[in-house]
C-alpha cells in the first residue's frame, strides 16, 4: 500500500465539519434575525485590503498581527484584514457618505490574526457583528446597542449573563491632564487594567509632589469602582474633574434607557476597564456568561476612527467570535 | 467496564462541578510549595478555612459547602492557568510565573509573601573579569525563558536559551551555560554553587489573581475577599515592622 501523504493545515486554522457548522449556522440565523428587527442592513467587505489602507485605523495592538503579501500586479503590499470595523469605517466614509445618518450595519465576515497558536487563540475568527452610526456620540445608540446584545444572548438561550460597561474617557480624563511621562502614564494604565491596587500605590508614592494627594486618592479608587449602578453614584461623588463627570453623565443616561427595558438587571459597572481597541473613545463593554472564563463579546464607541477615512461621524458597536460564542453556549447550558 | 485512569477522574471532577448549577461557589486555587502554608494562614484570617490543603489527605479539591467555597490545590505554575479559563475565580500566584505566562487576569492585591528576588547570576570566576556592558550575545539557563528574553532584549542583548525546570544553579559549574536567570531568597544556593548576583531583574512576591469574568459575573463575593485580604496583609505588615 502506498504511505498516507503528511496532509497537514498550518497552524490556527481548522476545518469545520457538518455537527458544527450546524451550531454555527444556527447562531448566525438567530444573531442576524435580531440585528435585522433593529434595522441593522448587512454590509460584505472584501477580505483583502492595501495595507496602507487598512493601517490608517487599525488598532496598534493589531498591526503586527497582520498577516500580508505582495500584490504580484501591482507590486504593493496587500493586507487580509484583521478586524471588520476599520473596513465599515473605511465603506461608510468613502461610499456611503451621501447616505442619511443614522446608520445600521451588521457584518458576518472571517477575520485572520497572527496571533500565537500555542495559547489556544485561532488565527482565522469567525465574527459576527454591529455598528451604529449617527452625526454626534449618542446614548440612545450605546443603549440600543447594548440592548440588541442582551437580546442576542437571550435568544441564543444563554441564562445568567451580564454586559459590563466601562468607558476609557473616564480614566483618560482624570489621568491625562497630570504632569506625568509617557512612561508614567503607562504604568498608571497598565496596572489600572490588571486592577493592581499594591502596584499603582507604589508608583503613585514615587511621583511624590507632582501629583496632588487628592488626585492620588482618586486614582486609588478606580480599580475598586466595578460592581452594580451604585458605582456610578460612587464615582459621580468621588470625582471632580469636568470630562469625567460627564462621562458619568453620559452612562447614567445610557443606563437608564436600558433600565427603561426592563434590562438593567443585566448589566455590571466597571469604571476601571481599559481593554479594548484602541480606536475606542468612550463607552467600551463585555458580554461575560456564569462559568465561561473569557468575555464573550466586545464592543464599544469610537468617534474618531471614521474621520480617519475623511469623513465625520459617531459610532458605537460591537461583535461576537461565533466560535468562542458556540463554546461558550454549551458550557452555559 | 474498564476502569478510567486517574488522571481522566480528576478532570470529570472538575467539570462536574461546573455543571452543578452552583454558580455561587466561589473557587479558589491555592498553590502547592513554599507559599501554601502562609496563604492557607492569610485566609484564615478572613474566615476562609482551607487547612485541609496542608493535610495528609492529598485531595486535591475540597469544599465547604457552609460557605459555598471550594478549593484546588495545584502546581503553582498552573494556578494562573486554572485562574485564566475560569477553572478557579481566584488563586494565588508568584510575580515571577505571572511575568513568564502573561495572561489575561486581574491581580488586585500584593499579598507580600513568598517574598524573593529575580536575579541574573554567574561564576565567581568569570564576575572577576566580566563587565556585563559589554554583553552583546550570553547563553543564560533558566526556568523562565520569556522573563529572560525580554529582560535582555530590552538592554539590546542578544540571548540563547538555556530552558531547565530546576536546580538551574550547576548550569554553570557543567559548562551547559555563562549565566542562569533564577529566584534567590537568601543567596545561599548562589553561593554554594560558586555563583554570585550580577543583576537584580525584579523583586517577586505572591500576589492575589482573579479571572476577569468571576469579577464582573460575581462582584460582591470577590470585593469581600479581595478587601478583607487587603485588610490582613496591611495588618499583618504593620504587625511585623
Amino acid at each position: 500500500m502506498p504511505k498516507k501523504p503528511n496532509i497537514s493545515l498550518p497552524q490556527g486554522v481548522k476545518d469545520i465539519l457538518p455537527e458544527e457548522a450546524a451550531k454555527i449556522d444556527s447562531a448566525e440565523c438567530t444573531i442576524l434575525a435580531i440585528f435585522r428587527q433593529h434595522g441593522f442592513r448587512r454590509i460584505i467587505t472584501p477580505f483583502i485590503e492595501y495595507l496602507d489602507t487598512l493601517s490608517l485605523g487599525l488598532d496598534s495592538g493589531l498591526k503586527d498581527k497582520v498577516f500580508k503579501f505582495i500584490d504580484p500586479h501591482t507590486g504593493k503590499v496587500v493586507a487580509v484584514r484583521p478586524d471588520i470595523t476599520p473596513q465599515i469605517a473605511r465603506v461608510v466614509a468613502t461610499k456611503m457618505f451621501d447616505m442619511t445618518l443614522p446608520l445600521k450595519l451588521c457584518y458576518n465576515e472571517s477575520v485572520i490574526r497572527l496571533q500565537d497558536p500555542r495559547n489556544g487563540t485561532y488565527r482565522e475568527v469567525l465574527q459576527i457583528g454591529g455598528e451604529y452610526l449617527t452625526r454626534k456620540p449618542s446614548r440612545t445608540a450605546d443603549a440600543e446597542i447594548i440592548i440588541v446584545a442582551i437580546e442576542i444572548l437571550n435568544a441564543l438561550g444563554f441564562k445568567d449573563f451580564k454586559i459590563d460597561i466601562g468607558d476609557v474617557g473616564f480614566i483618560k480624563t482624570i489621568i491625562e491632564g497630570l504632569p506625568l511621562d509617557a512612561s508614567e502614564l503607562y504604568a498608571i494604565k497598565k496596572t489600572i487594567a490588571l486592577k493592581d491596587v499594591s502596584a499603582l500605590e507604589r508608583i503613585l508614592r514615587a511621583l511624590g509632589k507632582r501629583i496632588d494627594s487628592r488626585t492620588k486618592r482618586c486614582i486609588m479608587a478606580i480599580p475598586s469602582l466595578f460592581g452594580k449602578d451604585e458605582v456610578l453614584k460612587k464615582a459621580g461623588g468621588m470625582v471632580w474633574q469636568e470630562g469625567a463627570r460627564d462621562k458619568i453623565d453620559h452612562l447614567r443616561g445610557v443606563l437608564n434607557i436600558i433600565d427603561n427595558e426592563g434590562l438593567k438587571d443585566y448589566i455590571t459597572i466597571d469604571l476601571g476597564e481599559l481593554r479594548g481597541f484602541d480606536y475606542y473613545t468612550g463607552i467600551i463593554f463585555e458580554g461575560f456568561a456564569q462559568g465561561i472564563g473569557k468575555a464573550i463579546l466586545n464592543g464599544g464607541r469610537y468617534d474618531n476612527l471614521v474621520a480617519r477615512y475623511g469623513y465625520n461621524c459617531s459610532a458605537t458597536g460591537f461583535a461576537f467570535d461565533l466560535e468562542n460564542l458556540i463554546t461558550a453556549m454549551e458550557g452555559d447550558l | 467496564m474498564r476502569p478510567r485512569p486517574a488522571r481522566y477522574e480528576r478532570v470529570m471532577v472538575y467539570t462536574a462541578g461546573k455543571r452543578d448549577k452552583s454558580h455561587n461557589y466561589l473557587t479558589i486555587a491555592l498553590p502547592k510549595g513554599r507559599v501554601l502554608e502562609e496563604t492557607v494562614g492569610l485566609l484564615q484570617e478572613i474566615d476562609i478555612d482551607c487547612s485541609e490543603a496542608l493535610g495528609r489527605s492529598r485531595r486535591l479539591i475540597f469544599e465547604d459547602s457552609s460557605k459555598a467555597l471550594r478549593f484546588m490545590v495545584i502546581r503553582s505554575q498552573d494556578v494562573p492557568t486554572f485562574v485564566e479559563y475560569g477553572a478557579a475565580d481566584i488563586g494565588v500566584a508568584g510575580k515571577d510565573v505571572l511575568l513568564e505566562q502573561d495572561r489575561d487576569l486581574y491581580e488586585p492585591l500584593d499579598l507580600g509573601i513568598g517574598t524573593c528576588r529575580m536575579v541574573v547570576a554567574e561564576p565567581r570566576e568569570l564576575e572577576e573579569r566580566d563587565n556585563p556592558v559589554h554583553w552583546t550575545r550570553i547563553r543564560v539557563a533558566t526556568k523562565y525563558p520569556n522573563t529572560t528574553i525580554n529582560y535582555f532584549q530590552e538592554k539590546g542583548i542578544q540571548v540563547e536559551i538555556i530552558k531547565l525546570y530546576g536546580s538551574i544553579e550547576i548550569a554553570p559549574l557543567l559548562g551547559l551555560s555563562e549565566r542562569i536567570v533564577d529566584l534567590v531568597a537568601t543567596g545561599e544556593t548562589l553561593r554554594k554553587n560558586g555563583l554570585i548576583e550580577v543583576e537584580e531583574i525584579m523583586v517577586i512576591t505572591s500576589k492575589l489573581i482573579c479571572n476577569r469574568a468571576s469579577l464582573k459575573t460575581k462582584p460582591e463575593r470577590i470585593k469581600e475577599v479581595i478587601e478583607g485580604l487587603r485588610k490582613s496583609v496591611k495588618s499583618g505588615r504593620r504587625g511585623s515592622s
